[in-house]
């Protein structure tokens, strides 16, 4: 017996060594032979409005943020001879009219950089025409977690559709837990003193937009029947503690936009550690009409658009469950020298030097009192508007 | 000896003051007397006087009876000696006995080296006419400086007109240990083109110039028995021989010697699987497809890649043949260990270049593994317990010295394990393998053997909880082997082989899904070999082999299942070749290899083909129609020429002047999106939209022994050109897919390079160094843009690794412990390689250089390993080894792969995956009994 386990131990040794020994660790990268290339996001759909394209640059590791690539030329021609132009507005190129793509008609994008290259699509047409059904929000489970799901029911009977690229922009309600009437302020000599405190820092509004390429196709399936997962939101999530929207948009693809989604988003993530991906210039539907080797990004996408939006509170899907926990932990705390009191009796957990002064002049504390007892709470406790916003957006149903 | 040699001096030196007198004549009368009495009598008699050795006369029982009258004394004589082996010789009134030879009175004309001139066209077995000496004799053994302590045969007796060329000599050959008669030993004439074997009683007759031979039996399972015969005459010799107790590494040093230099084809290597026993090991195995790419010109990826690169090939361009069939996947566990269990493998040959004309099918390379016999004597075994698995093979003789059988095994135990854990993520894992073989030969008679191999592996893994895949080989061959006369030979073989591989994916119940693969060959080999003369010997031969490949299905697990079931259409197709070669040798110094191949490839139906627009890249908006094709209905049909030429020049004895020129084509491609091989990777069929691939290369070598062959060094260099090599478009989807086509891109590849390598092949140091300097490019151009990859110029081919330096050495200290070490160099492997980000859709992604734009870093290791040998008694059990070892002792982590990913926050991270990123012990327990 006493062999077995000596010998199982032997042998788990040598297994993690061999079989589970790949070692993975970061490695650090080099930008010595940058090239500069345009990128192009141009999605033309079928709803009237002002068409977006943006162009920018890519970067350096180093660099922080996005160029825009400004003072460009864009335009978009169809085949019966109409130019719709494009105006630099705010780093964006919005058209100068509105337009939406009609089905049948044939749109080209071309773009002439003020340094003087020049670029073109390929002739592109409208996706089929196919609206999303509904977008529903259940209590499911997920990976050993419980939440939201978030999906989207679509259906296309002419089995015409098959590619679908999804977006969302999800809104919430945020309630500041620990907001006191009234607010402690350092003075400039170093003392507190106490002032009635803003009511408009108890309600905010917290968005997102998707960053991950969602794709779904069905056409290994028997139907052009769609429910996808578009989003899961954990229990634990604060950010559906109060109320909660999502807008969900549905792009129905051409099969050589999905294609170009598709690898794009396999080139950025891993794959198997035994089989990583071949990745490389993924060449889109535009190119460079002047100079073949003029790099650039992006696919001139026109796609038909169906949009949704949905809302919910917290208590119609977990009624009398317990909230989520806040943005940050809001136990309420006070400053002390511990040395004072007998061990395991100090009540504060915060020391009284660097002490109060200091947490409140980089506004990392908040005033609060509960029974007549005064406490300090960390600032997002006290006040929403530390990282959202207090405007609440116009489209906003309570 | 010593007596012989002073009686001869004695006659020698009274030569020049001898007369003879022949007048005198003399009456006797002899009564069953014996002849010493007979020698007395005349003694008595007559004034002469005899000069002989007491011995030879008792030997001879022989009584003499009879009545001369008047008789000359050398009349007399002859009728006393006729049927004895003794000659005489009269001088004045001496008489000389010898045994066996004559005593010449003149030397021959040509005793003193005149042979040189009037003999060089002559047959060198026919020295007719020349009496033969015994200091001859001397100077042979002088100037060939053999140390031989068996003494002198003589065989016959000399007569002084000797009208035979050739004696018969016959005897038996004899186990000196077990006093049996041996078959199958072969006696040799030393420096004469003559040799024999001896028959199943242990039998053999040899014809033998008159005169000094020197024969010499040879075995592989005896030592080697040498005999200096004089022969005046026919007669019988027994020769003992004993068992080589230390057969196969006497082998090895043997069999190499000169061989590389002398044959004609160059990029051969032949791996002696008993030789690489004492290389340091990997996880404890000792693997022939390791030692491989120790050798310069075969590379593999990376550790934990499946593929081997030869000379500038991808990884589908090998052909793997165990015992003549295909061996699909030659790995276990993705490339960490070869599925070729080392026991029951007894050579593997590789052929870089000069494929031979019988082999094709695939571009760059051939690896010709066959197995062993079974012990055709007693039941024996090998078998070795190594942390990782554990292998057995056993030989059992069904008809003693005539069919056998050999079983093979090999398992691990890590699946057992990973069961038996606490850890939920590890006990859902899985990594287990085993294979199994059965090899069975019967030597059926003199004319006809027969053999025939059996031989299934499978692995088993998950990396995720929720999927698990399955892959095994399974093939068949059987082989006769006819002899129709000495000089026509054939062979006919029969051979299947399957490929198949499963997944099960078992997630969510709607989305659970089984999912496979399987192809599978037969072939039928034709082989004939015509020994036309000394100069030509022809090989010739048919083949025709069956390809059947269902290429994949899709079964969803539950019937509410959102998937649909997918079933891709059979695929068929029928490769056949005919070829013939020619084994020219022009001369001594010049030999010409010719070979020609043609092979025709045929795409049979049942199938739906698209037609394409032509000039329009293949995707699904430019098909103009689908063609329905019948069973076996012919959708097009490829052919290629395939010349194989090679050529050898002998500059002098140890150095020799190689080239070659050779042709391939290729009908079946493997497809791998990925970098490195995997075993989901499936192998497609060339249709109508998959063109063949084909590769042309010329190659020349410089060859050269030193020190008595002790020393082997080469040089090599190579030039490759290859068309319609198998690519992808960016994010290309092969699975499944009933189009492959549209996601494939054919282009131009091209490789060069140039492999050194010496060798010192025996002593108490041995080993190898091999360097290589290579390049490999690859050029994917196309007037369509989804088809281009770096604008359509030649870029280096993913397993392009310019500079290669392997060592191998090996250390005796004392019989029983050994050291051995392996250092492998090579340059990082081309990578594509994120050069800046950009935004896109919120989030932000990475912008790559062009494709193999980059480098990994370098890698290197050192392996090594001592084995130590159990003890050297006779009488034990079995004969045991330990061997331990270290893998990678420097703990050099060298990358595997180096990814990137972009997390969460859009920021691009990148990766680098070691696989063996510490030093890794091993030790391993191997037996043969």
């Amino acid at each position: 017996m006493k062999f077995k386990t000596t010998y199982r131990y032997f042998f788990l040794l040598l297994l993690f060594c061999y079989i589970f020994n790949s070692c993975t660790e970061p490695y650090i990268l080099e930008t010595n032979t940058y090239e500069e290339a345009l990128v192009v996001e141009a999605t033309i759909t079928n709803e009237l409005k002002k068409q977006e394209i943006t162009l920018t640059k890519t970067s350096r590791f180093e660099d922080k943020g996005t160029q825009i690539e400004s003072g460009a030329k864009v335009f978009i021609t169809d085949n019966t001879g109409t130019r719709y132009d494009f105006k630099e507005e705010s780093g964006k190129y919005i058209s100068t009219t509105e337009f939406q793509a009609i089905p049948g008609k044939e749109y080209r994008l071309n773009i002439n950089t003020s340094d003087g290259r020049t670029f073109e699509s390929s002739v592109e047409k409208l996706t089929n025409i196919n609206p999303m059904q509904n977008v529903t929000a259940t209590v499911e489970p997920k990976d050993s977690l419980r939440g939201v799901a978030i999906r989207v029911h679509s259906f296309d009977p002419n089995n015409q559709s098959k590619y679908y690229r999804y977006e969302y922009e999800e809104t919430y309600k945020i309630v500041t837990p620990k907001w006191s009437p009234t607010k402690a302020i350092l003075n400039n000599n170093g003392t507190v003193s106490f002032v009635p405190n803003r009511t408009d820092i108890k309600i905010c509004y917290g968005s997102k937009k998707s960053t991950e390429i969602l794709l779904e196709n069905t056409n290994i399936q028997n139907e052009d029947r769609v429910n996808f997962l578009v989003r899961f939101v954990s229990n634990q999530n604060y950010i559906i503690t109060t109320r909660y929207s999502i807008l969900v948009k549905q792009y129905v693809e051409s099969l050589a936009a999905f294609n170009y989604y598709k690898t794009l988003k396999k080139i950025s993530s891993s794959g198997s550690i035994l089989s990583p991906t071949q990745p490389g210039i993924l060449l889109g539907n535009i190119k460079a009409v002047s100079n073949p080797n003029s790099k650039i990004i992006g696919y001139f996408d026109v796609a038909s658009v169906s949009t949704e939006r949905i809302y919910f509170n917290y208590n119609d899907l977990f009624p009398n469950e317990p909230a989520p926990p806040y943005y940050t932990d809001c136990v309420e705390f006070c400053y002390a020298n511990c040395f004072t009191f007998p061990v395991g009796q100090c009540p504060c957990t915060h020391d009284d030097k660097p002490g109060v002064q200091e947490d409140l002049a980089i506004d990392a504390v908040r005033y609060f009192i509960e029974n007549g007892r005064t406490f300090w709470v960390y600032t997002p406790c006290g006040d929403c508007t530390t990282f959202a916003s207090n405007v609440k957006p116009p489209f906003w149903i309570d | 000896m010593r007596k012989i040699l002073l009686v001869l001096f004695a006659a020698l030196i009274h030569f020049s003051s001898l007369a003879q007198q022949t007048g005198d004549t003399y009456s006797f009368e002899f009564k069953n007397i014996d002849k010493l009495k007979v020698i007395e009598t005349i003694e008595a008699s007559t004034p002469y006087h005899f000069y002989f050795e007491k011995e030879w006369l008792d030997a001879d029982k022989n009584l003499i009876s009879g009545s001369f009258k008047n008789v000359t004394i050398t009349a007399l004589l002859e009728n006393i000696f006729n049927n004895t082996s003794l000659n005489f010789y009269v001088t004045k009134n001496k008489i000389i006995l010898t045994q066996n030879n004559v005593i010449h009175e003149k030397l021959a004309t040509n005793y003193f080296g005149g042979i040189k001139s009037d003999n060089t066209n002559k047959d060198p077995n026919d020295i007719t006419g020349k009496p033969v000496f015994y200091q001859q004799y001397d100077s042979i053994s002088k100037s060939s400086s053999i140390k031989n302590n068996n003494g002198i045969i003589f065989i016959g007796k000399e007569t002084k007109t000797t009208e035979a060329k050739f004696c018969t000599i016959t005897g038996t050959i004899i186990d000196v240990a077990t006093g049996k008669p041996e078959p199958n030993i072969v006696i040799k004439v030393r420096n004469k083109n003559i040799s024999t074997i001896s028959d199943n009683d242990g039998k053999y007759s040899l014809k033998l110039p008159i005169g000094t031979n020197i024969i010499e039996t040879r075995s592989l399972s005896h030592k080697k028995a040498v005999k200096t015969l004089i022969v005046y005459n026919n007669g019988e010799l027994n020769i003992s021989i004993s068992e080589n107790s230390n057969q196969l590494e006497e082998v090895f040093i043997k069999g190499k010697g000169s061989k590389a230099l002398e044959s004609v084809v160059s990029g051969v290597i032949a791996i002696d699987i008993e030789a690489i026993k004492n290389m340091p090991l990997i996880l404890g195995e000792r693997d022939i497809l390791k030692v491989a790419t120790t050798l310069p010109g075969i590379k593999t990826t990376g550790e934990g890649s499946a593929g081997f690169n030869v000379r500038g090939g991808k990884d589908d361009q090998n052909l793997f043949l165990l015992d003549n069939a295909v061996l699909y996947n030659p790995q276990h566990f993705l490339g960490f260990f070869s599925s070729i269990n080392p026991y029951v493998a007894k050579k593997a040959t590789i052929y870089k270049a000069s494929i031979p004309t019988d082999l094709g099918g695939r571009l760059s390379s051939v690896f010709d593994i066959t197995t062993k016999n079974g012990n055709p004597e007693k039941i024996s075994g090998e078998g070795a317990i190594g942390p990782i698995t554990s292998n057995l093979s056993v030989g059992v003789p069904l008809e003693k010295n005539k069919s056998s059988i050999l079983f093979g095994g090999r398992a691990t135990y890590s699946d057992w394990v990973l069961k038996s854990l606490k850890n939920d993520d590890l006990s859902n894992s899985q990594a287990s393998f085993y294979d199994g073989i059965v090899k069975y030969n019967n030597a059926l008679n003199k004319n006809n053997s027969l053999e025939s191999t059996l031989y299934y592996s499978h692995d088993k893994f998950s990396l995720s909880s929720d999927s698990i895949y399955s892959y095994s080989n399974r093939l068949a061959s059987i082989k006769w082997d006819h002899s129709f006369d000495t000089r026509n030979k054939a062979a006919v073989i029969l051979t299947n082989s399957e490929y198949k591989f499963d997944i099960d994916f078992n997630t969510t119940p709607n989305k659970s899904f089984v999912s496979g693969y399987k192809l599978n060959e037969t072939q039928l080999l034709l082989k004939f070999n015509y020994l036309y003369s000394d100069k030509h010997k022809f090989q010739y031969g048919l083949t025709s082999k069956l390809y059947n490949v269902y290429p994949g299905f899709l079964t969803p697990s539950s019937p509410d299942s959102s998937l649909k079931p997918i079933k891709i259409n059979q695929e068929k197709g029928l490769e056949s070749a005919f070829y013939v070669s020619d084994d020219y040798k022009i001369n001594n110094k010049l030999s010409l290899d010719l070979g020609l191949r043609y092979s025709l490839y045929a795409s049979l139906g049942e199938s739906d083909q698209r037609i394409y627009q032509p000039n329009e890249p293949l995707n699904d908006a430019t098909v103009v129609q689908t063609k329905h094709y019948g069973n076996n209905e012919v959708i097009t049909t490829y052919g290629t020429f395939e010349p194989r030429i090679a050529a050898r020049y002998l500059l002098t004895e140890d150095l020799s002047i190689k080239a070659g020129y050779d042709k391939t084509s290729q009908y079946i491609h493997l497809l791998s999106s990925n970098v490195t091989q995997s075993p989901t990777d499936t192998w497609v069929l060339s249709n109508l939209n998959i063109k063949p691939q084909t590769a042309q290369q010329a190659s020349i070598g410089l060859f050269k022994n030193f020190d008595n062959n002790l020393y082997e060094v080469s040089i090599e260099t190579y030039y490759k050109k290859s068309k319609n090599i198998l690519d992808y478009k960016v994010g290309a989807q092969v699975n499944l897919n009933e189009h492959v086509e549209t996601e494939l891109l054919q282009g131009d590849g091209k490789a060069y390079g140039i492999e050194f390598l010496i060798k010192k092949q025996f002593g108490r140091l041995n080993g190898w160094l091999g360097y290589t300097y290579s390049r490999t490019f690859i050029k994917l151009d196309s007037q369509f843009n989804e088809e281009k990859v770096n604008n359509g110029n030649y870029f280096p081919a993913n397993y392009d690794k310019p500079h290669d330096i392997s060592a191998i050495l090996n250390y005796k200290f004392t019989k029983r412990y050994s050291f051995s070490s392996n250092f492998v160099y090579q340059t990082g492997r081309p990578i594509t390689y994120p050069i800046g980000t950009y935004a896109y859709n919120n989030a932000n992604y990475t912008l790559y250089s062009d494709r193999n734009a980059f480098r990994i870093p370098d890698y290197y290791r050192l392996d090594v390993g001592i084995n130590i040998e159990g003890n050297h008694k006779i009488k034990k059990l079995a004969h045991s080894f330990w061997n331990i070892s270290v893998y990678n002792v420097l703990g050099r982590s060298n990358p595997y792969s180096i990814y990137f990913v972009t997390d969460g926050n859009g920021q691009v991270k990148a990766y680098k995956t070691s696989i063996f990123s510490i030093p890794v012990p091993s030790i391993t327990y191997n037996f043969k009994f």
